[in-house]
């Protein structure tokens, strides 16, 4: 305890201090701080990846664009720092800040700036990649232990991978789908233990991690296009049915069709939905933690005392914050998941169930009137 | 808004990247680890089922076993009556056999005993009479000459002893 008491001391008067030894320390840039362009480039994609406690050195990315004159593959370090790149007859550059594809590779055909068709190995991308191994080996990891011990329970890691897997079989997929669970399950788990590798990947600050991967809208979108894929692709006659000629009185779907426009309104909206509530989740979580951040040197700017006291709580807030984002990676992949299963659920509704019921319902009328 | 524009090189990546991931995993892992947690499931259900019957099983064996004992003291009460009636009886019929041999025996011996006092009665009746002829043959011997009315008065004098007896 005593020990305890002591680090924690430290740790606080280091927060405190640090602040104003850097305040001292005038060799950093221009020392005018502009947070919402750090903000951006935190949550945003970038060609090159950072190295933990250096802003200058990346680790290069290949940049991959097809130009006016055809492919070009080259390293990322050869455009960071506002340098132009010569390939041939083409020159790339790093979009400037008033531009409109500010960050963004661009290629200059007579001197005015054009966004070439850009495939590129991005932080993102890379992360992703990233992400992807991750899970393959976990995955792998859990079926050699069970091609090896069987039925025997894996303990410890291996354990609660399988735990994870048992719950979101059993009580999402299972549970929702019923015996048509076994078409769907691969995709959905796959799903959720993508992006929920891919959420902690997101909260990890250095290499491998730090990349705003299900913050980002590409990456939501794609997997929402998904579910939305395998909704419609394997739904059921009856689900159509619903959509074009739902059982409502007839002029809410003859002359103008107001019940199918919904419906079909409504096709959209599930995916729609799907993308911004992942995607607002994580990136709100990751802009608090960088912003609580970017208070201290809002505060230390002003004075180093601020600074210091502005510190201590920004740390805890941020340490807060950054376990409650391990909880919402967790709840957002589950979430995901979860609403996948019953949009493909909505989407399995059959004749027969629907018939039965409104034959026991005429039945339960029949016998009331009586 | 950058933030809310996607980018087309990371969309066509993210696609690739899901689709080699959905590939692996659907191919490699996913036939392996839902066997598993679906063949465990059964498993345990079967398991309890399993453990439901045995204590069915085990709670009738129980009752069963508690019916043949109670069965075996009521049979070893019985044959506990029975071989005391049985005892009794046979002691009761030794006696009585003995006794029925006892009085036999002891008939037997009366009869002969009478027997042998007739015959010892008739011995001797005709030793006295021997003896008394010839101590009357004597006596009258020297007495009377004649024998005829000497035998006269030796019957009549028998007579007199046998009618004293």
């Amino acid at each position: 305890m005593k020990k305890l008491i002591v680090i924690f001391t430290a740790f606080i008067s280091a927060l405190i201090l640090t602040p104003a030894v850097m305040a001292n320390d005038d060799s950093h840039g221009d020392g005018k701080l502009d947070p919402k362009e750090i903000i951006f480039e935190h949550l945003g994609d970038g060609y090159g990846w950072e190295v933990p406690f250096n802003h200058h050195k990346r680790i290069p990315l290949p940049v991959i664009v097809f130009g006016s004159d055809g492919l070009h593959i080259f390293s990322s370090s050869h455009i960071t720092g506002g340098k132009e790149y010569i390939d041939g007859n083409t020159t790339f550059k790093l979009a400037g800040k008033d531009s409109d594809f500010k960050g963004k590779v661009i290629e200059i055909v007579d001197g005015k700036e054009v966004r070439p068709f850009d495939i590129s190995i991005t932080k993102n991308v890379c992360g992703i990649f990233i992400a992807v191994m991750i899970v393959i080996g976990l995955m792998l990891w859990l079926r050699s232990f069970i091609k090896k011990h069987g039925y025997k329970a894996p303990r410890k890691g291996l354990g609660f991978l399988e735990l994870l897997v048992d719950f979101i079989y059993d009580s999402v997929i299972k549970s929702t789908l019923g015996k048509k669970s076994a078409k769907f399950a691969p995709y959905l788990l796959t799903v959720f233990f993508f992006i929920f590798v891919m959420n902690l990947l997101g909260l990890i600050v250095i290499f491998p991690g730090g990349a705003n991967l299900t913050g980002n809208i590409a990456v939501t979108l794609v997997l929402a296009v998904l579910t939305f894929m395998v909704t419609n692709l394997f739904a059921t006659r009856h689900y159509w049915k619903e959509i074009f000629w739902p059982e409502v009185p007839l002029w809410l779907k003859f002359p103008l069709p107001i019940m199918p426009a919904i419906e079909i309104f409504g096709m959209f909206t599930k995916p729609a939905a799907l993308t911004v509530r992942l995607f607002a989740n994580m990136m709100g979580g990751h802009m608090i933690v960088i912003v609580l951040t970017l208070l201290i040197f809002i505060f230390a700017a002003v004075s180093p005392v601020a600074g210091g006291a502005t510190t201590v709580i920004s740390v805890l807030f941020s340490i807060f914050m950054l376990l409650i984002d391990v909880l919402v990676s967790f709840i957002q992949a589950y979430v995901f998941t979860m609403l996948s299963t019953i949009f493909i659920s909505l989407a399995q509704v059959e004749e027969e169930h629907h018939a039965e019921e409104a034959h026991k319902n005429e039945l339960k009328i029949t016998t009331q009137s009586e | 808004m950058e933030l809310f524009t996607p980018d087309f090189g990371l969309i066509f990546w993210m696609f690739v990247a899901f689709a080699v991931l959905f590939f692996v995993l659907w191919k490699f892992a996913w036939p392996v680890i839902l066997k598993n947690v679906d063949s465990r499931a059964d498993l345990i259900d079967k398991g309890v089922e399993y453990a439901q019957n045995a204590k069915l099983q085990l709670d009738n064996a129980r009752q069963q076993a508690e019916e043949y004992v109670a069965e075996a003291r009521r049979q070893q009460a019985d044959m506990m009556r029975d071989a005391d009636r049985i005892k009794t009886q046979i002691i009761e019929e030794a006696r009585s056999a003995a006794q029925v041999e006892a009085q036999k025996v002891m008939d037997s011996a009366k009869v002969q005993i009478q027997q042998q006092q007739k015959e010892a009665e008739k011995q001797f009746r005709n030793q006295v009479s021997e003896f008394a002829l010839d101590i009357a043959e004597k006596v009258v011997k020297n007495q009377m000459a004649d024998k005829q009315a000497q035998t006269k008065l030796v019957n009549s004098l028998l007579d007199e002893i046998e009618s004293k007896n």
